[in-house]
């Protein structure tokens, strides 16, 4: 900063530096601007704008994608979207993914930050449990694996003659599970396919949430600990609240991932599985773009994916403005 | 103190503010299927050569032709091997691509108007001909021309082979490998147990009976694979019922699922079902897992597959198989067609398009695939029969499933049959969804019924959907 003025020695009058002074628009500020806002803007202007407004466009007309030629047919597509069955029933498959799978995930994810940073014993100063850097590390590995190959991997679990899962339920003497199709039942397709996609996930928000706690000072949880807090009580008053933009951040994150969920599914189930129950709304998509070759109907799915996605962003902050979220002082 | 100035934070909401609407601003007739084709200058073809009894389709000396081909069961290199023929005929430089993923590949050329010379649009994600059948080049010359033996190809080809191609009456597409639809079983294990291959769904459900004596299934079934049993029952009542359940299911008739001889069929199949001669699981089975149960571990006896069954479990066969194929089953003795009446629906379409830079190339390739040698290497090296006939020797390469197909379809002469509304709809999806329901036991006759009939009268009640008709 070039005028060092403080609140002391300010002349009564000036605002301080930096806001609503009019400073010269010289060739480096304007240059400046031009480089690290203009350019940025275009890029943003040209690869998300644009397309996104060219969807809603496409999604007005019959276009069937491998032609150049399409018809406006206003919103017909949507229409048609809420009379069709199938794509009503994908789209509540996955709302149910995108509440189900980030909260089961994120309470896991918690719960194992928590038994890695404050989870030993409740005497002598406040540490995680022993080992937790292998814990860390081997919970840690399925998020790097690619999705697809999380999900063949899973496919082959769940086989209902030669899968380990089967062949461990049967070896523990419950019989009833022998060539038991998991995802071939509608009662257990979803949620062995849930489960998967929660095994993928936990690891990494688990070591994200473990950061967001090392970056709470420990005098905090001493203190706590002085004033008799146990270890629930320390993860209820003390770290959830200190690290609620990360958890808001993290449910953000995982709706978006489990409201799509699209690779997963395409491995587990690449038809939708029993009574379409695992059909999600990305593979509709897919299907009613390149095997019935109607974009401009995909579009119109491709819209209303982006319009749940949304609504749930919105719901996730208004839920987290409404809990106390916004008032940046701690609560007490 | 109050005049407006120009402060970091107004520059930045004016910048964003400027972006979001900047594509209103005539964005938008920039699309990405903006205008293309007809009003851009006309494009380059090669000036066309005279054509001649030895160059039918007039094409260019030295011209580049391009291919695109589906990279699937069959390979591609038979494709190569044809365009080798072509290039030192015509002195061509010929471009073979191979890929999985054809609609995707090519829809923005098709788009764009700068489509390849020849496509075998094959394949899971295979382009719905129902969009992009405008777009192709009719092939009735190439079927009118001399093939390089100097014989008419018409006459060398089996009967109804333009049937799976011709949409609407337009012949757009070349299936050039001739698929049997078939029941397969290993002979070997059949003639160990002696059992004879059943001819009617009561044998069939007799010899279910046999082999559940054994500790085997009758039937295998996998995820992605439940339609085969769906193809199967189709057949069967159409063998049963003759061409008016056909015509009824392909013209999408509100009952056409209601038919008797559909429904004896599916009564014969929930039965089945019921006895336990399915392998269970295999709504949640992968398909060529599920396969492997029947053509290496001989869990079950029998399985509805196309031709490609053999060339498919090659690695997972059995040794000592003896992969054979017998027509699929009827209800009674006495059925409307023929028990010999096999669907036959050649694969593998071929397709030129109309805005090809190079036409005449691809269909020069394909009259060299459907000239002797080409086509007797795509039979020796794939174990499938093309659409040419005679070109697969009495010991079928030392394969007993080609033998068994050539044979069927010298027997079934003129009685094939085929149906195209699936394909052309894209509804495989869909109905795999209600097959794997009700091999699982979780839907009747009267819920598969309901399920089929709901499928199809969803394209026949969307008015956006572009109909076909089938009168024969």
């Amino acid at each position: 900063m070039s005028s060092r003025t403080t609140t002391a020695t300010r002349p009564a009058g000036t605002r301080p530096a930096g806001r609503g002074r009019r400073r010269p628009l010289t060739f480096d500020r304007v240059s400046f601007f031009a480089v690290f806002l203009g350019l940025p803007l275009v890029i943003f202007a040209v690869f998300v704008i644009s397309p996104f407004v060219q969807a809603l466009y496409y999604s007005l007309t019959d276009w069937s994608g491998f032609s150049a030629s399409m018809n406006f047919v206003g919103f017909d597509n949507y229409v048609r979207l809420f009379q069709d069955d199938q794509f009503v029933k994908s789209i509540q498959n996955s709302i149910v993914l995108g509440l189900v799978v980030p909260a089961v995930t994120i309470v896991m994810a918690l719960v194992l930050a928590t038994l890695m940073t404050v989870g030993s014993s409740g005497t002598g100063t406040v540490r995680g449990l022993r080992n937790s850097n292998i814990y860390r590390v081997v919970s840690f590995f399925p998020y790097t694996i690619p999705g697809i190959v999380i999900g063949i991997i899973w496919a082959q679990i769940y086989d209902p003659a030669r899968g380990i899962l089967n062949a461990l339920l049967t070896g523990a003497g419950l019989g009833g599970f022998e060539n038991f199709a998991w995802l071939g039942d509608s009662r257990t397709a979803m949620g062995a396919s849930m489960f998967a996609i929660i095994w993928s996930f936990v690891g990494f928000y688990m070591v994200l949430f473990i950061a967001a706690i090392r970056g709470i000072d420990p005098d905090v949880f001493e203190a706590a600990r002085i004033d008799g807090a146990g270890r629930l009580r320390t993860a209820w008053s003390i770290i959830i609240p200190l690290i609620r933009d990360n958890i808001q951040t993290a449910w953000v994150y995982l709706g978006i991932a489990s409201l799509d969920s699209f690779v997963y599914m395409a491995a587990l189930n690449p038809g939708g599985g029993p009574q379409n129950s695992t059909l999600v709304m990305a593979q509709e998509l897919f299907n009613t773009a390149f095997t019935k070759g109607r974009f401009g109907y995909a579009t119109a799915m491709g819209v209303m994916l982006a319009v749940v996605t949304l609504v749930f962003a919105a719901l996730v902050f208004t839920v987290n403005a409404l809990t106390g979220g916004r008032d940046k002082e701690a609560r007490r | 103190m109050n005049t407006r100035r120009v402060t970091r934070r107004r520059i930045l909401q004016g910048a964003v503010g400027a972006a979001a609407l900047a594509p209103f601003g005539g964005a938008l007739t920039s699309c990405a299927a903006g205008t293309t084709g007809d009003s851009g200058a006309k494009k380059k073809q090669p000036a066309k050569s005279a054509t001649s009894a030895n160059n039918p389709f007039g094409l260019e000396k030295s011209s580049s032709v391009e291919a695109v081909i589906f990279n699937g069961g069959y390979g591609y290199d038979y494709v190569t091997f044809a365009t080798k023929q072509v290039d030192g005929k015509f002195s061509t430089k010929t471009k073979v691509t191979p890929t999985t993923q054809i609609a995707q590949q090519l829809q923005p050329r098709f788009v764009g108007g700068n489509p390849p010379d020849l496509i075998d649009n094959s394949g899971a994600n295979q382009i719905g001909f129902n969009t992009i059948v405008d777009q192709l080049e009719s092939l009735d010359d190439l079927f009118e021309s001399n093939n390089y033996e100097g014989t008419k190809i018409a006459d060398t080809v089996y009967p109804h082979v333009k049937d799976p191609g011709t949409f609407s009456g337009k012949f757009a597409a070349m299936n050039y490998a001739m698929t049997v639809y078939a029941v397969w079983y290993s002979k070997t294990l059949f003639d160990q147990n002696g059992w004879t291959a059943p001819k009617t769904w009561d044998e069939t459900i007799a010899l279910g009976e046999k082999a559940k004596a054994k500790g085997k299934y009758l039937f295998v079934w996998g995820k992605e694979a439940a339609t085969y049993y769906h193809t199967l029952a189709m057949d069967s009542a159409i063998k049963e019922g003759g061409p008016e359940v056909r015509l009824a299911l392909e013209n999408l008739e509100p009952k056409a699922w209601s038919h008797p001889a559909l429904q004896q069929v599916f009564k014969a199949m929930e039965t089945c079902v019921k006895k336990g001669y399915f392998v269970p699981g295999g709504a949640g089975t992968q398909f060529t897992s599920a396969q492997a149960k029947w053509s290496n571990d001989q869990q079950a006896i029998l399985y509805p597959s196309g031709g490609w069954i053999e060339n498919e479990m090659k690695k997972a066969t059995k040794a000592g198989f003896t992969m054979t194929g017998i027509p699929e089953m009827t209800v009674t003795d006495s059925p409307k067609m023929p028990y010999e009446s096999l669907r036959s629906a050649a694969g593998e379409p071929f397709i030129v398009p109309s805005k090809a830079k190079n036409s005449a190339g691809g269909k020069e390739i394909l009259r060299a695939m459907l000239s002797k040698d080409a086509a007797t290497n795509f039979s020796k090296t794939r174990l499938a029969p093309t659409i040419v006939k005679d070109t697969v020797p009495s010991d079928g390469f030392g394969s007993s499933a080609l033998v068994s197909q050539t044979s069927m379809l010298s027997a079934a002469g003129t009685n094939v049959f085929n149906y195209q509304f699936g394909t052309y709809y894209g509804l495989n999806a869909d109905q795999l969804t209600v097959w794997n329901s009700f091999l699982s036991g979780k839907l009747d006759v009267a819920g598969l019924t309901k399920g089929l009939q709901q499928i199809s009268d969803k394209v026949a009640n969307d008015s956006s959907v572009k109909k076909l008709k089938v009168t024969s």
